[in-house]
């Protein structure tokens, strides 16, 4: 993430400024760097769809590296085979979307009243989130909190706890409050009632945090295996990232107690790196295409003119 | 004016946030009571007159929960075979909450300290237990296993009750329903390439002065390469954690994951610090030797299990630490595969000073802790007879591990077969149906322990070599009970990991030869300084007091 942002700062028009020898040997030596460090972060995504294609034999002696070896399809097949990864995964789209539409939903809300400064009790608004950036009631008694109200074994044990990002919800207000006021107090004169305002004026105008917002929320959700592993009792509950993380933590850790040997079976490192593809895959694949709302979104309300 | 104004609410805010957890936490303990000695009205469902050899069944339908770890190899399917015959067979319905393997211990705890857990909760390692006890959420199991008679009777009869002591609390009872061996179980040893042996004229070694041998005749053949290469150093506290156990079994100490900083010496009649012994000082001077002579891999204390295996295929070493299925369906599995003509076998572990010796206390296996909770429910003694059969019978040992006769497996000759086309970890990679996978039996849930003959009916051949050979040897006495107080519990785990740590470390100095073995007396002052004397005296005294207390 971070590599991408820096590769994509622009330079300055050369038109403009001559560049000096000096800035070109930067240039030079930055692109050098940049590159090596993009090699290195993507040497292990290559190596794991390189392993995904490859034989469990070959994977074992440690011949794959950038290119499959024993190339095969057939773990594909088992993987796809497999009714209880599929199931998960179905849990996670649900997740992520579930989740996502109602953090955003609250976010904006949150954010955008946030962004008013006539608005009276603000402080108390503000410290209320922030509270919860320094403090949390703990493992047990948020596992109480969500028991006792009914919530475990359902979507909204993992949205609603999780619904309002504090570091999101400040990003958010720092971009409302950026927007001319001019343009609402115009919108208000021509007769927008306050949720007028907001639909019409403010969120047109505020498509790119917006964008970044459902990246930032989406990914999260869709990478977060913790609070469905804490609340869901049930396999076909839980997530493929709960599944992936069974998959590969729980079968390599076998003897650490050096006593079960019933549980040192291993499942196979093709099988694994597959289910990685396969969970990773679509999360890369969106990427790219909301990746300029992200760079604008994100240095948007930064800076205040 | 405004600042202050804000602050204040802000502080009316954070103490409405501290009165809000306050109380919330205040809930999770929840009152005790309810008469815990008279079981007169919790026989609900409960057998009259429930003995050994005796099936149980539940006068009525009853269910249970139970916390399931959810093994990745063999998922959790409500479908299994295994639930509807056990409802069948007991009337008992288990209510599994399945969670996954890799943090199992994890949702434990917060599941036990929301007051939350199911009514067994099994798949529980000696000493987890202990943290859960001064909660009280966890039930005093010795007090109510005369409802066991299955229990009771393989006590009895295998002679585990120096065991039982050795897991016993300050407050003289036990907290976990253990597994119980009538034989020690080896797991682990050495594994050489007969092949590359066999080229030299060497025999497999039997004692650790052979192996040095057979290592030192590899490494003229391969001056280059290290013959030796280690596993098990990644995801345990221990470095070589699995070879340290089984050398240092060969010199009569505890090592490796296998490692205590408080062992009990027989001769002097008292607890000793184990990093200070002069067996722990043997099996630390070997490896010295090994590796300052470039026959071990130095990497072997910190490199991944598959940079060892991969050294092992690669043919860039030529011996490894093994248990039986890693041998058998790593190793070999592999080697063939990969090198015309590789063969690879393990060898019982090789004899050291300490002679033809297992470890003492190993008879015990992995168990299952019974929620407080359960005992106010009207079905306690039914739930305590259930759990006495399907975990401590012959009858339900071997119905958790085999499943049902004529549909999964057949008896004849005191030899288990499985039904053509069910397969078990591999044995026959052709058929359509797995014993664990499809069926739901040989779970790691509910199948550990039971008799010699139950236990080594599912032993591979290579297995069955090793393990009667390991069976021949005498048992190392067991360490005498010294539970301690939790004042002391506390004190002690206080002063434990740093002295742990620092045995840990300088091992691997010495071996690595970064410190000179000539310096092992500043080591042991070292010890001294981070307070080994005080934890070994802590211990003895909890000795004396228990041996004053309880006979």
């Amino acid at each position: 993430m971070v590599k991408l942002l820096t590769a994509r700062v622009p330079r300055p028009r050369t038109s403009v400024h001559q560049p000096t020898r000096g800035y070109r040997v930067f240039q030079g030596v930055n692109g050098v760097i940049l590159t090596l460090v993009v090699l290195v972060t993507l040497y292990p995504f290559v190596n794991i769809i390189a392993r995904s294609f490859s034989g469990e034999r070959q994977i074992r002696a440690g011949e794959v590296t950038l290119w499959p070896k024993g190339f095969n399809l057939t773990t594909y097949k088992i993987v796809f085979r497999d009714s209880m990864f599929w199931r998960n995964y179905g849990n996670t789209v649900l997740y992520t979307v579930v989740s996502t539409v109602i953090a955003m939903v609250l976010t904006t809300c949150y954010a955008y009243v946030l962004s008013k400064r006539n608005l009276k009790g603000r402080g108390v608004l503000v410290g209320v989130a922030v509270f919860t950036m320094f403090f949390t009631g703990g493992l047990i008694p948020n596992y109480v909190l969500v028991t006792s109200l009914g919530l475990k074994n359902s979507v909204w044990a993992i949205a609603l706890p999780n619904a309002v990002s504090v570091f999101n919800l400040l990003v958010m207000k720092a971009f409302f409050e950026s927007l001319p006021i001019e343009l609402e107090e115009a919108a208000e004169i021509d007769g927008l009632s306050t949720y007028g305002i907001l639909l019409r004026i403010a969120l047109p105008l505020s498509k790119a945090v917006i964008a970044t917002m459902i990246l930032f929320y989406s990914v999260s959700f869709w990478n977060s295996w913790f609070s469905a592993y804490l609340y869901m009792d049930r396999t076909e509950l839980m997530p493929a990232t709960v599944y992936l993380r069974n998959l590969i933590s729980g079968a390599t850790t076998g003897g650490n107690a050096g006593a079960g040997t019933d549980q040192l079976s291993q499942v196979g490192a093709n099988i694994q790196a597959v289910t990685i593809v396969l969970t990773a895959l679509p999360i890369l694949c969106v990427y790219p295409f909301v990746q300029r709302y992200f760079v604008s979104g994100v240095t948007l309300g930064a800076v205040k003119g | 004016m405004k600042n202050t104004g804000q602050l204040s609410r802000r502080q009316m805010l954070s103490a409405a946030g501290f009165v809000g957890l306050a109380a919330l936490t205040g809930c999770g303990s929840g009152g005790d009571g309810g008469d815990t000695k008279d079981l007169s009205k919790k026989q609900n469902g409960a057998m009259k007159e429930y003995r050994v050899g005796q099936q149980f069944k539940a006068s009525k339908p009853i269910s249970f929960s139970i916390l399931h770890n959810n093994n990745p190899v063999y998922p959790m399917k409500e479908n299994w075979i295994f639930w509807k015959e056990l409802t069948q067979r007991t009337g008992i319905t288990l209510k599994p909450i399945a969670v996954p393997l890799s943090d199992y211990e994890k949702k434990r705890s917060v599941l036990i300290g929301a007051g939350d857990a199911p009514f067994l909760i099994p798949k529980t390692y000696h000493p987890s237990e202990v943290a859960f006890v001064s909660s009280g959420a966890i039930l005093p199991v010795s007090e109510y296993v005369h409802l066991m008679p299955n229990f009771q009777d393989k006590v009895r009869k295998w002679k585990l009750e120096p065991e039982l002591d050795s897991i016993r609390q300050s407050d003289g009872k036990y907290y976990l329903l253990p597994g119980l061996h009538e034989k020690v179980k080896s797991g682990y040893s050495l594994s050489l390439r007969t092949d590359v042996l066999g080229k030299l004229g060497l025999n497999l070694p039997t004692t650790w002065d052979e192996v040095y041998d057979v290592f030192k005749a590899i490494k003229a053949e391969h001056p280059d390469l290290y013959p030796f290469s280690d596993r098990w150093s990644t995801n345990t506290p221990f470095p070589a954690a699995a070879l340290l156990s089984y050398l240092g079994q060969a010199h009569g100490v505890k090592a490796g994951w296998t490692y205590d900083n408080i062992s009990f010496d027989t001769k002097a009649g008292e607890f000793v610090f184990t990093g200070a012994t002069d067996g722990y000082r043997q099996v630390v001077e070997y490896l010295r030797k090994l590796v300052a002579e470039r026959l071990m891999d130095p990497e072997s204390f910190t490199q991944t299990d598959d940079e060892a295996v991969q050294k092992l295929l690669g043919q860039k070493s030529f011996a490894i630490s093994a248990n039986p299925q890693e041998l058998v369906q790593n190793y070999r599995y592999n080697l063939e595969k990969q090198v015309k003509g590789a063969k690879i076998e393990m060898v019982p572990v090789p004899l050291g000073p300490a002679g033809p010796v297992v470890m003492g206390g190993a008879r015990l296996e992995n168990g299952v802790m019974i929620s407080t909770k359960a005992l106010k429910s009207d079905t306690f003694v039914a739930m305590m007879q259930f759990v006495d059969w399907l975990w401590y019978s012959d009858e339900g040992q071997r119905f958790a591990k085999w499943g049902v006769q004529g549909t999964t497996y057949t008896y004849s000759g005191s030899q288990y077969k499985l039904e053509p086309g069910i397969s078990l970890m591999g044995s026959d990679p052709d058929a359509p149906k797995d014993l664990q996978k499809d069926y739901g039996f040989f779970n790691g849930v509910f199948t550990y322990g039971g008799s010699w003959a139950l236990v080594s009916s599912s032993f591979s051949p290579d297995e069955k070599r090793f393990q009667d050979a390991m069976a021949q040897r005498k048992q190392l006495p067991i360490d005498p009970a010294h539970p301690l107080q939790s004042v002391e519990q506390e004190q002690a785990s206080l002063w434990d990991t740093p002295l742990r740590d620092h045995v840990t470390q300088n091992m691997l100095k010495f071996v690595l030869g970064k410190r000179p073995l000539s310096e092992w007396g500043d080591y042991v002052t070292e010890l001294k300084a981070k307070n080994m004397d005080r934890l070994v005296g802590l211990h003895n005294k909890a000795r004396e007091r228990f041996k004053k207390e309880n006979g």
